[in-house]
């Protein structure tokens, strides 16, 4: 008898994996985003299961409306009709040789690896948060400092050249 | 619903986006890929901190630990959009095939 | 520490010039007369410090001061670098600081109006500095460094107008000679320590004379470092570079004559003097290049019609003088007459290129004479040195002349006969010399519109002139001060002693060289022509100086190069083209072959990346 929360974790996964598939094997590359916009909600799902509210929020947030739009940005700004017929290069053979070897790796670690397994309580939001700004104050403005950096590195990247310069 | 299922989940996300970034040929595809062995990386956080039997105290910072690996995902790429962006603007493509100006 | 104790300021006397040298060679364009002022403060204060030490020195019963610290810890051996006072170094401390202030007073005037005035003062504090490290060092290793700077700012103060063909030659010819010598110096220093494990002067000669080392060790080494004293000090057959050295400006002579370089020979043999004691048959070898190297350097110095020539022959002579007193045993003798030679030298070449100066850089005698009358001061102080360095009675080198015949009498007598012509040799050389230059009548335009020289250059004069002439007093003990005479300042087994017929015969010999000297270039009774034309043939040879220069340069055109062409196909062929090349073109071809791996494709480099992982793993599983 499968319990609840297998089924759920399960459908989730199912969610997971089948966007990955998606994202690394269609033509389309359009599609590859929804698909992967597919996965991030998988992932999302995954985090409630381990009682992570606020975490599948932020993966949401993030993922599914900055990450994605703004891939689908990149994808109009670059002429996606140019991508037909060029989506996997010479190597795949040894592309699916190598990440089959990869899997078969850590499968036998994770099998060979004997780990104790009991549930834990779930964290509050408010735990986190305390926690996300008091003691880890410094990184978390170090963070923002680093996103703050990427923001600007970007917009100098992307920038026209100025004519009149 | 145990450790294993996460970490049996991470590995197969993980194969998939590696898969992504050595088979594709698009510099976008590459980064979706990159994403996916991210998330990935997230699910095997998530599960040990879930499924451990960790105190209150440490199942927080691994919390907090993911939302950093978050953070720095979204920063990697929005430069790394911009870098693509920019090629493309250079060379009108965002084929990897034609970046091999380090060619020996 | 207290960095004005007085072992810890001896450190000062060779840094203060090392200052001065750093300053002036950096900023010379910047410092008023060109830093000129500097170098002279620094070598001023350097000879005040030395009084100070000189007294604390005397105060202190005359025991030596000591002051070290360990460079390299090696654990079984160390490596010190230490500075010592004792009696020896203090005399030459004293030599050195004086005569190089005077020589650098007299220099502003006599260097007025060169293009490189500022860095010719740099140089000499350099060279000052050096030579202070030399005589300061308590260790063979640091006097190596010491030796090499020397070598170093010889070079640069001979072919200081290196733009003359001559003066660059010169300067070559000075450094590649010591060179040789140098290259012994080292091996007998190498050997030395592997013999002792110390490069310690004090520890090594204690060795020694403990019997820790071989009789066989003791007579390499010492001949070695002979060789180095050799080099230095311009001893048969290494003195060719020191008449060529004369390139260089006046000052300069003086300087290296009087002070620096070529007394750095005579203290070095000094210094290690109770090793060659013990070294058998290695005093003989001293003394035997010594005697040669006086009278061939007295017969040279003879015939010579440069003014600067006779006298650099004149100085290699009297060092052969002193060589053959440390090979008789009269260290102190030696040292005595190094410092008294020190003065007159020192006069002596001041006072030629002050008759230089005069004279627009004219050094023939034979276009002077006359002088006399149109510069008075030089012409006094000049015959001041002469008499001197003839060994004329109440001048000073009489009395260090008389200690090393008594020397020599005692422990080597055979010597004595050649010796005493050697004098007769050196009274008549210096007479003629002066009779040449300032008696009778102007022999050129340029004598006879000759002039006086300024103060800085004729001060300097008048100070040494009054050392050339008391001196030599040095030599008597004095009643109520506790001064027992020089050579028991230096040595306390030397009681001060006369040989009275030693000292007529001495006293003879010098006053007939000196009359000789005088009927025939002074008053002219004898035309010179007479005597030398039967001996034309002897005349010759010594005229081209026994042809020691033609046979070198055969000896290195046709034995060094055509060895050298050998080693240079060596070289080209199995060095340069095999050896360097071949490491170059291999890393090329290598290059070439290596470049294909790099496709410059991303999913390439990744997929590298993944075989990197995947053997990772398996490193990983194999240790577990």
């Amino acid at each position: 008898m499968i319990s609840t929360d297998l089924l759920l974790f399960f459908i989730a996964s199912s969610l997971v994996v089948g966007g990955g598939v998606l994202v690394v094997t269609v033509k389309n590359i359009v599609y590859a985003a929804f698909a992967l916009l597919v996965a991030m909600l998988g992932t999302a799902g995954i985090f409630l299961l381990a009682f992570a509210d606020f975490l599948a929020l932020v993966q949401i947030l993030i993922y599914g409306g900055a990450v994605v739009v703004v891939i689908l940005f990149a994808l109009m700004l670059t002429r996606i009709e140019d991508f037909k017929g060029l989506t996997d290069n010479s190597q795949k053979p040894l592309a699916v040789l190598a990440s089959i070897t990869v899997l078969t790796i850590m499968m036998y670690a994770i099998v060979s690896t004997a780990m104790p397994s009991s549930k834990s309580d779930p964290v509050s939001m408010i735990d986190l948060g305390v926690n996300l700004f008091q003691d880890w104050a410094i990184p978390f403005e170090v963070a923002s400092l680093v996103l703050l950096v990427a923001l600007i590195g970007a917009v100098v990247l992307v920038r026209q050249d100025d004519e009149g310069r | 619903m145990t450790i294993i299922h996460f970490q049996f989940l991470s590995a197969i996300l993980f194969s998939l986006g590696l898969y992504g970034v050595l088979a594709r040929r698009s510099a976008v595809l590459i980064l979706m890929s990159i994403e996916l062995m991210l998330n990935a990386v997230n699910i095997n956080l998530i599960g040990f901190v879930a499924f451990r039997g960790f105190g209150q105290e440490i199942q927080t910072f691994g919390q907090v630990l993911i939302i950093f690996v978050i953070t720095i995902a979204a920063a990697e790429l929005a430069l790394a959009i911009a870098i693509i962006l920019r090629i493309y603007r250079n060379k009108n493509s965002v084929n990897v095939d034609e970046m091999n100006i380090l060619k020996g | 520490m207290d960095l004005f104790q007085i072992n810890n300021l001896i450190w000062m006397l060779p840094l203060i010039c090392v200052f001065a040298f750093l300053s002036i060679g950096l900023f010379s364009k910047f410092l008023p007369s060109e830093g000129a002022i500097i170098s002279i403060f620094s070598i001023g204060f350097a000879f005040i410090l030395f009084i100070f030490v000189l007294i604390d020195f005397i105060s202190g019963d005359l025991a030596a001061i000591h002051s070290s610290f360990t460079w390299i810890d090696l654990g079984e051996w160390t490596i010190s670098w230490g500075l010592l006072i004792d009696r020896i170094s203090i005399v030459m401390i004293g030599l050195i600081t004086f005569v190089a202030f005077l020589v650098q007073i007299y220099s502003v005037g006599y260097m007025k109006g060169d293009s490189r005035f500022g860095w010719y003062f740099a140089v000499h504090s350099l060279f000052a500095s050096a030579m202070m490290l030399l005589v300061l060092s308590d260790n063979l290793l640091l006097l190596y460094f010491a030796w090499e700077l020397v070598g170093l700012g010889s070079y640069l103060l001979i072919g200081f107008w290196y733009e003359k063909t001559s003066a660059a030659e010169a300067a070559k010819k000075a450094f590649v000679t010591t060179r040789i010598g140098d290259v012994g110096l080292l091996i007998g220093i190498i050997i030395l320590f592997k013999a002792t494990g110390t490069f310690h002067i004090s520890s090594i000669i204690h060795a020694a004379q403990e019997g820790g080392i071989s009789n066989e060790v003791i007579f390499w080494s010492s001949f070695l470092i002979f060789l180095g004293a050799m080099g230095k000090s311009a001893q048969f057959p290494l003195h060719v570079w020191l008449p060529d050295a004369m390139e260089g400006p006046t000052p300069v002579s003086a300087l290296i004559h009087a002070a620096t370089m070529v007394a750095a020979g005579i203290y070095l043999v000094g210094r290690m003097f109770p090793l060659f004691e013990l070294g058998p048959g290695i005093l003989v070898i001293i003394s035997i290049v010594g005697i040669v190297t006086f009278i061939l350097a007295g017969a040279i110095a003879l015939v010579m019609t440069d003014i600067k020539r006779v006298l650099a022959y004149s100085t290699i002579s009297h060092l052969g003088l002193m060589m053959l007193s440390l090979g008789s045993f009269g260290v102190p003798a030696a040292f005595f007459h190094l410092v008294l030679h020190g003065f007159s030298k020192a006069l002596l070449f001041l006072g030629a290129g002050s008759v230089m100066h005069g004279m627009h850089d004219q050094t023939e005698v034979e276009l002077m004479g006359g002088l006399r009358k149109k510069m008075p001061i030089t012409s006094l102080t000049f015959l001041v040195g002469s008499l001197s360095l003839a060994g004329i009675v109440p001048l000073s080198g009489f009395f260090s002349k008389d200690e090393i015949l008594i020397s020599i009498w005692e422990y080597n007598s055979w010597f004595l006969p050649i010796t005493l012509f050697g004098v007769f040799l050196s009274s008549l050389y210096m007479i003629r010399l002066y009779c040449l230059i300032f008696l009778s009548t102007a022999r050129s335009e340029y004598a006879e519109k000759a002039h006086e020289s300024p103060r800085t250059m004729t001060y300097p004069l008048i100070i040494l002139s009054i050392l050339a002439l008391f001196s030599g007093l040095l030599a008597f003990p004095f009643p109520f001060t506790g001064w027992e005479g020089f050579a028991a300042f230096i040595d306390d087994h030397h009681k001060f002693h006369m040989i009275p017929w030693l000292t007529v015969v001495s006293i003879l010999v010098a006053f007939s060289g000196a009359f000789l000297g005088w009927v025939i270039y002074g008053s002219r009774r004898i035309v010179i022509n007479n005597i030398s034309s039967p001996l034309k043939f002897l005349y010759r040879l010594v005229f081209r100086k026994f042809l020691f220069d033609e046979i070198y340069s055969w000896i290195a055109n046709k034995i060094v190069f055509t060895f050298s062409r050998w080693i240079t196909i060596f070289d080209r062929v199995i060095v340069n083209d095999t050896g360097i090349d071949g490491v170059g073109n291999s890393t090329k071809k290598s290059a070439d072959i290596l470049k294909y791996f790099q496709s410059g494709y991303l999913y390439n480099y990744s997929l590298v990346m993944v075989v990197g992982l995947f053997l990772m793993a398996i490193a990983w599983w194999l240790v577990e």
